[in-house]
């Protein structure tokens, strides 16, 4: 024990990489770096790794923080096996395990232009034959020709992606011909063309939600790569909550060598002729590295970090004030007293509202008077039984505020109005399902846009990065992030980055980053 | 499948990617750095903020209230709101030992919107190694260190019925004299009936302030004074407060919720008291004792381990350094003892903040509050606030030098 060599710095004075923020982009751009055996230090300015992907713990209940459902992990073998799988367990050995979604989602729409319960299974021809039941004028082979298309996108995206920029046409002509005719398209002038009855897109939309745009502005690739990589693998969730899972990758990255450190906030990042050189800490550390990667978004790095600020060129605040920041959530947790069945909640995810519109559900992220109108509902209980005690049930209650919208609340009104929100919603779902919810209420806590802004930092609170509108959507931004580089060995990672928001996107578009330096790195000789 | 015809379709995508640059071209040069969602937080709690004494009153012998507000060089417009019911983590630094602890704030929240401040009221512990400095050298014009408003032992109208039975003992009354006042100013729509246990009369705290109040309003507020050890001359309850007590004044149980504050050697005798009354667990919000006064009083925890002391090999970043640690202290103690600093709001294993990694050795958790993730749990990780070294340790602590302790003097 006493053998132990004292050093008095926390840091190496230099780092090959230095990561901004623990959150899923910057644990997936170190965990591949550290892979790779680079010297890579993770700054996290939390006390937790994560960032959104966490949970926290009220009396006998541990809650999930912001996780519905993980896209692209699939089953874990097979064709389907998707890349998070792959890049978490094959390639890096991260403990984490993965338990199955049980079905898609559970749709209640309570208006009276279009009253429906039903239950949207997993597999495109189990979820087209429930479509076509639940909506008897649903033209199935329309249905079927959709999902094709989908299929075709989502490859076509999956091959673009692992183009770095240069893209081969050929093939694409060849092989993705539809996914060239509708790139650049919103889903609902692509979808339009199908020419489905009112009541069939309602049941088709509501995976639309998780990307915070309605169909007259969402860019079509994106939402067609979602819809068929949902149904087709199915959507699985982190066993022991996504803590247990970033939790696990922080273990590996410092098995593998490299260097987490928490309550570390990076105040600036240091550049010289348009270089990165390095980082400071909030108290005064600097740290030598060539490389940077950076989980927070550009609003953040060019707006606040970057120093001095006057090396930010123009061109870069003009980019970020181009383009449009995400909705921020709002979301009820609760730990109820009864049984998931003495509660009436059969099924893990449920889409409540009173319509599925999705111009008019954006529209009603837009005010504050009442809640959104749609709500996705977790019972948790309903993937993983054991997660609270026998005779409970973990419930969350979730909407989304376009980004500006809590600008006004203050914090005299702020406890009165998070509340009148979390009643209404609760209030929805208990007649929705009918479940006595407020009568077993043990634990309730309620986070805001603020909530988020507090522990991660996010710009005004966002949790959906930059808008995936088809004029920025995935395809272009992989084709123009060359041009858009102000500074040499700067990377982004997370949903600010080129990927978009969600699970799946942030942690891959970290390992993206990872191998964009990595691959620097070579070119230099380093 | 075509959109608009096969060559507006193949059109398209470049014609988005012009779309972009013209967006990016007309933007505004301007950077976009204003956060009215950052301010709101700032408004509501804060990692650190300093705050001056600016009225001391002693309220019993052994207890003072501490007026206290913004100090005067915050860049702070106002002292964050809180619920009635939290509590602030107080941290200072007594000859370069930096210690943080949990005080109730026992003013009202209305009091931050108009006068501006906040009330903590101490109580000197026998062996308190910190509240006896304080209570000796905290003056009018001291200035404080605070992290917060922290904590969960409010009122939620979402959650809770709105006759609420307080269970106070000791300094345990801070919080329901916060919500005492909040009733009385009609912010909050409650009632209130509080039952307050302490030793001596002369030990009850604000005994004539509450019953003014309660006074004032008969149907809503109600304080019962309870004594332990009670002179000749009391005429109220004696002993200790029982499930026969808070039936005779709380009325039936049914219909209520009840909010426990106090010492741990209250919440030990109650927990029978309570049990007997089968109120079901979502009707009882306890708020934390923080560290127990003596771990070997539990009884899961191996008395032979009472005398050892062990070495600690502490990790921060790359730093490493070796400390001594008793079996019977919190290795958080351990390490303020040995002048580290981590992170600490609750010291009663529930927050979180004070989460650190144990890379090798033995500890004893008190599993009476073990607020840790079940992640955690898994990957070795521990809150050295509830934990006690049954080894030597070889432990990883975040770094935390960003907070003030204001030092005693
Ligand atoms: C949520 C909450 C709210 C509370 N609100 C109030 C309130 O409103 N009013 C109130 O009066 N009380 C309140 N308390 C209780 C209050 O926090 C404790 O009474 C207070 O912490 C006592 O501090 P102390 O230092 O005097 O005693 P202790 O905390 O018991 O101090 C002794 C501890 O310090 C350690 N120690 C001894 N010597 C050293 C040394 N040299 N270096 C480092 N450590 C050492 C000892 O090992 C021991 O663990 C609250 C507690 C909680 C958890
Ligand atoms: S300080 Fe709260 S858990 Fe340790």
């Amino acid at each position: 024990m006493s053998s132990t060599i004292h050093k008095s710095s926390s840091f190496d004075s230099s780092y090959d990489v230095v990561v901004i923020g623990a959150g899923l982009g910057g644990l997936g751009a170190a965990l591949n770096l550290a892979l790779s055996q680079k010297s890579v230090l993770l700054l996290e300015q939390h006390n937790l790794p994560g960032g959104f992907a966490s949970s926290f713990v009220r009396g006998r209940f541990e809650f999930e923080i912001s996780l519905h459902e993980m896209c692209a992990v699939g089953p874990p073998e097979g064709p389907l096996k998707g890349p998070i799988r792959y890049v978490l367990h094959d390639e890096s050995s991260v403990d984490v395990e993965f338990v199955p979604v049980p079905e898609a989602y559970h749709l209640i729409l309570t208006g009276e232009e279009h009253k429906i319960n039903v239950k949207l299974p997993f597999g495109v021809e189990n979820f087209i034959d429930t479509v076509c039941s639940a909506v008897p004028e649903t033209p199935r082979e329309s249905l079927v020709k959709y999902f094709d298309l989908c299929r075709e996108c989502s490859e076509a995206l999956t091959f673009v992606a692992r183009s770095k920029g240069k893209i081969d046409f050929k093939t694409l002509m060849v092989k993705y011909a539809s996914f060239l005719t509708t790139s650049g398209y919103s889903v609902a002038e692509v979808t339009n063309k199908f020419r489905f009855p009112r009541k069939t897109l309602d049941l088709l939309y509501p995976y639309s939600c998780y990307m915070g745009l309605p169909a007259s502005r969402l860019d079509f690739t994106i939402w067609a790569s979602l819809l068929h990589l949902y149904i087709t693998q199915g959507a699985y969730i982190p066993k022991g909550t996504s803590h247990q899972m970033c939790s696990a990758i922080d273990t590996r990255i410092r098995e593998l060598g490299g260097q987490t450190e928490y309550n570390t906030k990076v105040k600036k990042i240091l550049v010289e002729d348009r270089k990165v050189v390095g980082v400071e800490t909030d108290d005064g550390e600097k740290i030598k590295a060539k490389y940077v990667i950076t989980n927070c978004s550009p609003h953040l790095v060019y707006g606040k970090l970057i120093s001095p600020a006057s090396a930010v060129p123009v061109e870069a605040h003009k980019l970020n004030n181009s383009r449009r920041l995400g909705v921020s959530a709002f979301v009820v947790y609760m730990g109820l007293d009864a049984s998931p069945k003495d509660l009436n909640l059969e099924s893990y995810g449920y889409f409540i509202s009173p319509h599925m519109d999705t111009e008019k559900i954006n529209k009603s992220m837009l005010q504050y008077e009442n809640m959104p109108d749609l709500t996705a509902s977790i019972c948790l209980n309903n993937a993983i039984p054991d997660c609270s005690p026998p005779g409970t049930t973990i419930l969350s209650i979730t909407t989304a505020f376009g980004i500006d919208v809590w600008k006004n609340i203050t914090p005299e009104t702020y406890f009165a109005t998070k509340n009148k929100f979390a009643r209404q919603m609760i209030e929805q779902v208990s007649k929705a399902l009918d479940s006595p919810i407020s009568e077993h209420i043990e634990e309730i806590e309620v986070a805001t846009p603020q909530t988020f802004s507090r522990y991660t930092g996010s710009f005004k609170g966002g949790v959906y990065g930059y808008d995936l509108d088809p004029w920025d959507s995935l395809v272009i931004r992989s084709q123009v992030k060359n041009k858009e580089e102000f500074f040499k060995g700067l990377e982004f990672a997370g949903g600010f980055a080129a990927m978009g928001h969600g699970y799946n996107s942030s942690l891959l578009s970290g390992r993206q980053a990872a191998r964009s330096v990595l691959w620097k790195m070579k070119k230099e000789g380093g | 499948m075509e959109v608009y015809g096969r060559s507006k379709d193949m059109a398209q995508a470049s014609k988005m990617q012009r779309e972009r640059k013209k967006r990016w071209k007309n933007a505004s040069p301007v950077p976009d750095v204003e956060d009215p969602i950052k301010e709101l937080s700032k408004g509501l709690h804060l990692k650190n903020f300093q705050l001056i004494i600016t009225d001391i009153k002693e309220v019993t012998k052994t207890t003072k209230t501490y007026r206290l507000k913004l100090a005067p060089d915050s860049e702070l417009k106002r002292l964050p709101l809180f619920r009635a019911g939290q509590y602030l983590s107080v941290k200072v630094n007594i000859d370069g030992v930096k210690v943080t602890r949990p005080y109730s704030i026992s003013s009202a929240p209305s009091d931050v919107l108009g006068d501006g401040f906040y009330e903590l009221t101490i109580k000197i512990k026998d062996d308190g190694f910190l509240s006896l400095e304080l209570f000796e050298k905290w003056k009018t014009g001291s200035i404080i260190s605070v992290s917060g408003p922290h904590g969960n032992m409010y009122f939620d109208d979402l959650r809770d019925l709105n006759e609420i039975v307080g269970i106070a003992g000791g300094s345990g009354i801070t919080p329901f004299r916060s919500i005492i006042h909040e009733i009385a100013t009609q912010k909050l729509d409650l009632k209130l009936t509080v039952l307050y246990g302490s030793r001596y009369e002369d030990d009850i705290i604000f005994a004539e302030e509450l019953s003014n109040l309660a006074g004032k309003l008969p149907d809503k507020i109600k304080v019962v004074n309870i004594c332990s050890e009670p002179s000749e001359n009391w005429s109220g309850p004696s002993g200790f407060i029982t499930a026969e007590l808070i039936k005779k004044y709380a009325g039936p149980i049914e219909g209520k919720t009840f909010f426990i504050c106090g010492p741990q050697a209250m919440y030990e005798f109650l927990e029978k008291e309570i049990q007997s009354l089968n109120i079901p667990n979502r009707r009882i919000r306890r708020e934390l004792y923080g560290q127990p006064d003596n771990i070997t009083m539990n009884p899961k925890y191996l008395v032979e381990f009472k005398d050892k002391t062990f070495n600690i090999t502490v990790r921060i970043g790359n730093k490493i350094e070796t400390i001594k640690a008793s079996a019977t202290e919190s290795v958080l103690v351990s390490l303020e003892r040995a002048g580290i600093v981590v992170d600490s709001q609750c010291r009663s294993g529930e927050c979180g903040f004070c989460r650190s990694l144990l890379i090798s050795g033995n500890i004893f958790i008190n599993d009476e509050i073990d607020g840790r993730r079940a992640g955690d749990k898994k990957f070795g990780f521990f809150h050295p606030c509830s934990s006690y070294p049954l080894s030597d340790l070889e432990i990883k602590i975040p770094s935390f030098k960003f907070v003030k302790f204001s030092p005693i003097k």
